[in-house]
């Protein structure tokens, strides 16, 4: 740490300061800096990069780039700002993206919501936002929605336009005597979800994919800006509805930084609990859908009878089965009533039942086994170069898991042990999701006999302790929190201003984003039955991959 | 003339297949969702057995669409011959002691010629659907019928072989317990082969959902896709036909004979093909390609010559 210290201090900062335990946050004063501090890091072995995230001070004429680097095997991180002119034509930076291959969609993104123009940068088009955004920039402060949405049949007509031309365009290049052609794999496709893959293939074999992406862009990190601390996380659960716990648990922790708030131990143990089980109904379906993708529903289908009785349990605590809003800064939303832990009770013992079963014939399948044990092969080196993170890295064998890194809740009080898988093949994640499933299971057993024992000895109140009380307004600051979500890290940058009523910036970075990025380099050279095999194993959800 | 006309259209002719399409349909449904640990259509009829009814009439009275830039003839043409040219075989087949319509010494070949039919129409509706799409599924369809097809027609010999005679009922009277033995690995094989041929997982190749929406498929809807998929029910019918009259002994019973007995066998085929679909993800074209050259051409081979010895050993003197 001290010495990754030094390596900044070398160059002209602001400040250079440490930041919780794992983290170093420093700004520097240039930003012809940049490519060399960014070369540093990486000599250093800071070599993943997390996201890149502005934030526009539109009253300061600045616009805050903050870079997340990472280093998943030490754990030694940065968090590196530089301040641009706001103005437009003048709103530009060195690209990343020629020596941290994770920022190349990141940039994109901020380079399509804030205009920031990244020079050098290889592929620098619009991504998520739709074509009647072109030549404007939602996410900054001045933009007017309201104008914007005033002209809704004009958009959707710009929109159509925009895919006649590309579809009448998109294959003037190729050949006419050749069998190359470019298939559209979705957004209707029985198994893409919507997301768009523009196939560039030749008969049964493909030669590039370019993801298209943006299908259920709901601006999150703008709706945020626009509601009240505790109406946020509503914006926030919708990140994805398979695990909505795990991103609220990210989204409170960030509020309470900021507030000075500590949660009391029977809500931190709460949140374990809780993010536990909707981490196993977002694995459940993880599972099933890396097999329905080989056109065997059978486990999807065994999947969701065991998973609707750990929903039975969300819902008798929070009253919704998947849009729960059980997470509050300050803790958990409501009190347990302790028959609660019946509902979960029956969960675990359908579990138990089941668990072997699915094991013996759909883990160990040798049919799967024979498709899926040498595609999509990620070395460990390319996990770090991507930035990939959660099933998809620990299936490369990767030991990175935020829950040991960097704990929060009650995790530091369980003894975590990492599980990797070696050869990072399709089916080493399928696996490395039922192993998953297995070790989330026993950490809800952990958790609830914990809170049983705790209730009765009288050291945790289970309808008074869930609450701690988080002022309204906020003073200025600015805080960033990490969770291991369902498909891996989920890092919310939150930024607010004096006596601040809402968000002034959160920014999400999203699991699912990098894993998409994947696919062209994963898919080169392979065939059609590859691409449903090769998405369903990166555990993509489009909800987080658009936000 | 009256009799004819019975032949084509109640039985084994039109009436038949369509019992046939619905009851099976509704059967695979059910079976299918007691694997998923699933109900099933229960609404409608007794445990939802009208179910599959409304839902193909439904289908037939639903507007069929024919897409823009399409010879509308061909891709119109095409469903109603496949379903024509998939009943066929059943005048072939011994249904029942001294039942069958055509009576012809070469059964076995008009079978196979048949059977072997079906997937060239196929592969015209994706060609005529003028959808990416559907030309892969039909190129796919053809690539797998040609792979198929060899070690299926092979493994279908092997009665003809045995027992020195093309004429179908004459395999079925001479067919015993023995010759039953004597045929397994020929059952085994024509078994496997028939999963590629209906595309069946894990050999459900051409209409794979998930890489090719559903292939050939995938610009049919209204009246000329519930004709495609009476076409696979009776192409089901024809080639479970094939295997219970070439290695199963047909109409031939415990303790009597009767056409109940064809129909148990031919859904106990069902049956195994239906748990080996819950069962089993998807093959790549490339392993199919492999399974089908490397392997099953090579065993089917063996099975011939198999046969030949054990014919030289025990069949001789017959």
């Amino acid at each position: 740490m001290e010495h990754l210290k030094e390596l900044i201090s070398r160059f002209s900062c602001a400040y250079v300061e440490d930041y919780k335990k794992i983290w170093i946050k420093a700004k520097l004063n240039s930003k012809d800096d940049l490519l060399d501090v960014a070369k540093a890091l990486q000599t250093e072995g800071l070599r993943s990069l997390s996201t890149v995230s502005p934030t526009d001070f539109a009253e300061d004429g600045i616009m805050e780039i903050n870079y997340f680097f990472e280093d998943l095997d030490t754990k030694r991180n940065l968090w590196l700002k530089v301040d641009l002119p706001r103005d437009e034509a003048v709103c530009e930076i060195e690209s990343l993206t020629p020596l941290f291959a994770s920022a190349n969609w990141h940039e994109r993104e901020a380079y399509s919501m804030f205009g920031v123009r990244f020079l050098h940068h290889p592929d620098l088009r619009d991504i998520i936002k739709s074509e009647d955004f072109r030549d404007k920039y939602p996410f900054r402060v001045d933009f007017d929605w309201d104008a914007h949405e005033k002209e809704t049949v004009a958009n959707v007509q710009q929109i159509v336009d925009a895919f006649k031309k590309e579809q009448s365009e998109n294959e003037v290049d190729l050949e006419s005597d050749s069998s190359e052609t470019i298939l559209n794999w979705g957004p209707t496709h029985p198994a893409s979800g919507p997301i768009r893959l523009r196939v560039h293939c030749d008969g049964e074999e493909i030669i590039s994919i370019d993801p298209d992406i943006g299908y259920v862009w709901r601006a999150l990190e703008h709706l945020v800006t626009k509601k009240d601390f505790i109406g946020a996380i509503v914006a926030v659960e919708r990140l994805c509805f398979m695990d909505n716990i795990n991103s609220m648990v990210g989204y409170a922790m960030a509020v309470e930084e900021i507030a000075g708030v500590t949660i009391t131990p029977f809500a931190s143990w709460m949140r374990v609990l809780l993010g536990e089980t909707a981490r196993i109904s977002s694995h459940f379906m993880g599972m099933g859908v890396f097999f329905n993708n080989m056109g065997l529903h059978t486990l999807a289908m065994w999947n969701m009878d065991t998973r609707e009785f750990f929903l039975d349990f969300l819902e008798s605590y929070s009253g919704a089965r998947i849009a729960t809003a059980a997470i509050e800064p300050g803790g958990v939303r409501y009190g347990l009533d302790m028959r609660m832990f019946d509902e979960l009770q029956k969960a675990l013992d359908k579990f138990d039942a089941n668990i072997d079963e699915v094991e013996a014939i759909f883990v160990k399948n040798p049919t799967m086994r024979m498709r899926a044990a040498e595609v999509g092969r990620l070395s460990a080196d390319e996990i770090h170069m991507f930035g990939l993170s959660g099933i998809v890295a620990r299936a490369s064998g990767v030991k990175t898991d935020i829950r040991i890194d960097e704990p929060y809740a009650a995790y530091d009080k369980l003894d975590l042990e990492y599980i990797t898988q070696e050869r990072g093949s399709a089916r080493d994640r399928f696996v490395m999701i039922f192993e998953e499933l297995k070790s989330s299971v026993a950490i809800i057993k952990k958790a609830k006999q914990h809170i049983e024992e705790a209730v009765a000895n009288g050291e945790m109140n289970p309808t008074k302790d869930h609450m701690v009380k988080v002022p309204k307004k906020l003073p200025k600051g600015e805080a960033i929190s990490r969770v291991e979500w369902a498909r891996g890290e989920v890092l919310m940058h939150l930024v607010t201003q004096e006596k601040a009523k809402s968000p002034y910036r959160l920014k999400m970075r999203a699991p699912s984003f990098n894993h998409t990025m994947m696919l062209d380099y994963l898919l080169r050279g392979q065939t059609l039955s590859d691409i449903p095999l090769i998405f369903g194993s990166l555990y993509v959800c489009q909800g987080d991959l658009d936000r | 003339m009256s009799e004819l006309f019975f032949n084509a259209f109640v039985f084994p002719g039109l009436l038949y297949v369509l019992i046939w399409t619905v009851g099976l349909f509704w059967f695979f449904r059910k079976f299918m969702a007691a694997l998923h640990k699933r109900v099933g259509p229960s609404f409608n009829g007794k445990a939802g057995s009208y179910q599959t009814l409304f839902d193909l009439s439904k289908l037939l009275t639903k507007e069929s669409i024919t897409p823009d830039g399409v010879n509308p003839y061909l891709f119109s043409i095409m469903p109603l011959l496949a379903v024509i040219v998939a009943m066929l075989p059943s005048a072939f087949i011994p249904w029942m002691d001294s039942f069958v319509v055509i009576k012809s010494d070469y059964g076995l070949l008009a079978l196979v010629v048949l059977i072997g039919i079906e997937p060239f129409l196929l592969f015209l509706t994706g060609f005529g659907s003028h959808n990416k799409y559907s030309f892969l599924g039909g190129i796919r369809i053809l690539t797998q019928a040609i792979s198929m097809e060899t070690a299926f027609v092979l493994a279908a010999l092997s009665p003809a072989i045995l027992f020195s005679t093309l004429n179908l009922s004459a395999i079925v009277e001479q067919s015993s317990w023995f010759s039953f033995l004597v045929l397994f690995p020929g059952f085994i094989l024509y078994f496997i082969a028939l999963l590629g041929l209906l595309e069946q997982p894990p050999f459900n190749i051409p209409d794979a959902e998930q890489e090719i929406v559903f292939g050939f498929y995938t610009e049919y809807s209204g009246t000329n896709y519930f004709l495609l998929q009476v076409a696979m029910f009776a192409e089901f019918m024809a080639v479970f036909a094939g295997a219970v009259t070439l290695f199963l002994g047909a109409y031939k019973g415990i303790f009597f004979d009767s056409y109940l007995f064809f129909f148990l066998k031919m859904l106990s085929i069902a049956l195994v093909m239906m748990t080996i679909r819950a069962a089993t993800p998807r093959i790549t074209l490339s392993q199919m390609l492999n399974f089908s050259w490397k392997y099953m051409v090579p065993l089917a081979l063996l099975n011939i010559a198999w046969i030949f010895f054990a014919k030289s050993l025990w069949f001789m003197g017959a």
